[in-house]
């Protein structure tokens, strides 16, 4: 039987008296394009820097590729790519010695690192300055490296944490480029995002989180057609759907960023 | 009516920095490692309260003694301190003062004024003014007891004096931020300063070598200088206190208005710089403009670092990297060599020399030593300029074992080198270190290196401070890790000089190396047990760790 590339348990995690993360079951299945939504401080970064190692959970379980993080973190660590908020970037390296670097971090030979780096920067349109210091590089060009660094060693998942925020047009095709070409090799992609329009046009499958709660869980098909909110508390009071109601991606979506009621609501020193 | 309503604005605006600045200050007691920051903090403004107060009573005794023995000329002296002081020190020690970021003010409706009166004040609230300001009190104080007649007329010189180097010290700041926005322009700056503060330590030997004898030309150089040291801001200052004390009101009114030329031109340069600021200038650091050159990037394979694994070799390879980019780094790499330098131009008071001159054997273990304290700041904050790529440690798959020890093994490569530059430096200033000696320091440095690379581990990890390896300042670690550091050179050093004298006592320099091997026998070990336990001690602290260098 296939294990799921990612599977959550209950996982959860509290800061001080702040539940960020509340009983999050995920369920990814190998070669799925997987969009985490769910808008700013709804615990996107929290879960997935928790499947990444970068957090501890105070409690719950996560399996990658069916191996324990918290057991197996290094066999786990291998087999995955990450690009995290802030990136992960060494400012003080040029790209190539960036890249060079992260490749030999995942246990490539010092050929094989090379050459891959060289690869990469091609692919990304980094390779026009090979004596750049990355800290010279433009906010776009910093992602397209990091998406880089990320791929290096042919990740079976990829991580990548609001990877186009910030990014132009240009920029932002690269990336999408090299993610449809990872998918198309059936690596498994879990993307975060507070954007609805990049989810729908990028992902097979998706789940919303709000208030550190999942509400809803499914293909695009499936959560387009209409589910029935997996949590109802996580929706706005008053917004929560009645029992055997389903709703659409975007009437999910909508209820949870509020964009109903902010129309009806009035700032009275606005004028 | 509108003034009034503007004026009512800006004091709001006031009010409400000053009440931020201090909700940020309450706000970082809230976490042990900024009780701890508050702690250091107070010990050294009980340091500068003790320097301000002593360096007050000294330099106002000293005007009364100048003053009431007819020696008026020596209050420029005084004056020059306190010039010097003033206008160096906030440059110097720029890694203790917060600096006040004003960039963030301009999104809110502030006048220019207001704007300008705010960079002036907060920025004021240094170190070097509080402590300038004190010892001007200190001169007055002197002054008036001297004369009480001249009370209110030394004040107002004084204050004059006080203007001209505030302004001075907040143009100085204001122009050297907008060198140091760039990050070559900021390396060239940092070296320059280094070989700025050094070339200040070859004063007091180049005094003694050529005070001993009559030189005509320096006697000219000085007759030449004099007239222009007259003419500068503490020059004039003196020439405006000797001219009241002289009853020489001519000379003080030319003395307060040529200082008051100064005030104007200087508040012009300010006012040069705020006025940009508040324009809109970004000194941030810009993407470098695209190179559309055809050259591709060559595939350069990383360093074969032989006897370890690819991923710690590639940690030492970057280490490396960073360090050799760092022009600031580099440079304090060299001091001890420089150091070695003074110590051997200076004569001693007896004629034979420095203690070094007098005992060149302990010249290799004194500069040795010296070498590892300069490096303790590249070992204490061991992730610092990591910045946001801390969180590569923990996503790769690396024991934080390896990562560290990758680290400690850049750093003893470094430790390693730099004792081999000292050791030939010493042999060629001094003589070439007896086996014995040379033997001893080496076991010396065998022990200090793994106690301080594990104290270093486990304190960069609890304690991390975000620095850049380009700017000059701000490599220093977080205060408390200063502290720390402090207590355990002391504890390490006490532990040699203790293995020296029972050497000595019990029959010579080869029991001392045998001590301090066995020592090292130990550090080691306890280096390695450390070493085996990082692995959960960084997990369990790793978001303290993520959070303080992603902090942009």
């Amino acid at each position: 039987m296939n294990s799921p590339a990612i599977a959550t348990q209950n996982l959860t995690r509290a800061f001080g008296q702040l539940l960020a993360v509340q009983d999050v079951n995920l369920s990814v299945a190998p070669g799925q394009f997987f969009g985490f939504l769910g808008p700013n401080g709804a615990g996107k970064s929290t879960t997935i820097r928790m499947l990444t190692g970068l957090l501890a959970p105070s409690s719950g379980r996560v399996e990658i590729l069916g191996l324990d993080l918290s057991a197996h973190p290094v066999e786990v660590k291998r087999q995955i790519g990450v690009v995290p908020e802030n990136m992960a970037l060494f400012g003080r390296l040029t790209g190539a010695e960036y890249l060079n670097f992260v490749g030999r971090m995942y246990g490539l030979d010092r050929a094989t690192a090379a050459s891959r780096a060289a690869e990469l920067l091609d692919f990304m349109q980094l390779a026009d300055q090979p004596k750049a210091l990355v800290t010279d590089y433009s906010h776009g060009m910093q992602k397209k490296l990091a998406l880089a660094a990320a791929v290096i060693h042919g990740p079976r998942i990829l991580f990548l944490d609001e990877p186009f925020e910030g990014v132009d047009a240009i920029a932002s095709g690269t990336l999408k480029a090299m993610l449809q070409r990872m998918i198309s090799r059936g690596a498994t992609i879990f993307l975060t995002s507070h954007v609805l329009e990049i989810v729908e046009r990028l992902s097979s499958h998706v789940a919303i989180i709000h208030r550190g709660r999942l509400v809803a869980q499914g293909s695009l098909e499936e959560l387009r057609a209409g589910v029935e909110a997996q949590s109802a508390a996580a929706l706005p009071n008053g917004e929560a759907s009645s029992p055997g109601e389903k709703l659409t991606l975007e009437e999910i979506f909508l209820r949870i960023v509020g964009g109903v009621r902010l129309a009806e609501q009035e700032l009275s020193w606005l004028g | 009516m509108a003034g009034l309503i503007a004026s009512t604005e800006a004091r709001g605006q006031f009010a409400a920095i000053a009440l931020v600045r201090w909700q940020l200050f309450v706000n970082s007691l809230r976490t042990i490692r900024g009780r701890l920051e508050m702690v250091s903090r107070v010990m050294i403004s009980l340091w500068l309260a003790l320097g301000g107060l002593g360096g007050a009573t000294v330099l106002g005794v000293l005007s009364y003694f100048f003053l009431t023995r007819d020696q008026g000329g020596w209050i420029a002296m005084l004056l020059w301190i306190v010039f010097l002081f003033w206008q160096l020190f906030p440059v110097m020690a720029s890694a203790f003062a917060e600096s006040f970021d004003s960039s963030s003010l301009l999104r809110f409706p502030l006048g220019y004024r207001s704007f300008f009166l705010m960079r002036l004040v907060y920025g004021s609230l240094d170190p070097g003014t509080a402590l300038g300001v004190v010892w001007l009190l200190g001169i007055w104080m002197g002054i008036s007891a001297a004369r009480p007649l001249l009370l209110l007329p030394a004040a107002f010189v004084l204050l004059s004096f006080a203007i001209v180097n505030l302004f001075l010290a907040r143009a100085i700041f204001a122009w050297v931020e907008r060198w140091l926005a760039k990050r070559r322009t900021r390396e060239i700056m940092g070296v320059l300063f280094l070989v700025f503060v050094i070339s200040f330590q070859f004063v007091g030997p180049l005094t003694a070598r050529f005070g001993r004898h009559r030189h005509p030309g320096i006697a000219q150089l000085a007759e030449t200088l004099l007239p222009i040291e007259r003419l500068l801001p503490p020059g004039l200052a003196a020439a405006g206190i000797t001219g009241l004390w002289t009853s020489d009101w001519v000379a003080t009114l030319g003395s307060l208005a040529l200082l008051s030329a100064y005030a104007i031109a200087l508040f012009w340069l300010l006012n040069l710089r705020m006025l940009a600021l508040y324009r809109g200038e970004n000194l941030g650091e810009a993407a470098a403009p695209a190179k559309h050159s055809r050259e591709k990037s060559p595939a350069l394979a990383g360093w074969d670092v032989p006897g370890v694994s690819g991923p710690i070799a590639a940690i030492v390879e970057k280490e490396l990297r960073y360090l050799w980019r760092s022009g600031p780094m580099l440079f304090t790499l060299f001091i001890p060599m420089i150091i070695l330098l003074i110590f051997r131009m200076t004569p001693g008071m007896t004629g034979s020399g420095t203690f070094l001159n007098a005992a060149p054997d302990f010249a290799f273990p004194v500069a040795a030593a010296y070498a590892l304290l300069m490096l303790t700041n590249l070992v204490y904050n061991n992730f610092g300029a990591d910045g946001a790529g801390v969180q590569l440690w923990f996503i790769s798959p690396v024991r934080f074992r390896d990562i560290a020890g990758g680290k400690n093994l850049a750093h003893a490569s470094i430790v390693s080198g730099e004792m081999i530059l000292v050791w030939l430096a010493v042999s060629f200033l001094f003589r070439p270190p007896t086996i014995a000696y040379t033997v001893a320091t080496v076991a010396a440095v065998l022990f200090v290196t793994p106690v301080n690379l594990s104290v270093g581990n486990l304190l960069s990890i609890c304690m991390p401070k975000k620095f850049d390896f380009g700017g000059f300042g701000r490599q220093r670690p977080a205060s408390a890790v200063a502290f720390a550091n402090l207590l355990v050179q002391a504890v390490l050093f006490g532990l040699i000089a203790l293995a020296y004298v029972l050497g000595r006592f019990l029959g010579g320099v080869w029991v001392t190396t045998l001590i301090l091997l066995l020592l090292a026998a130990l550090a080691w070990l306890g280096y390695a047990v450390t070493l085996r336990r990082i692995d959960a001690f960084a997990l369990a602290r790793r978001e303290t760790l993520i959070a303080e260098l992603s902090r942009t």
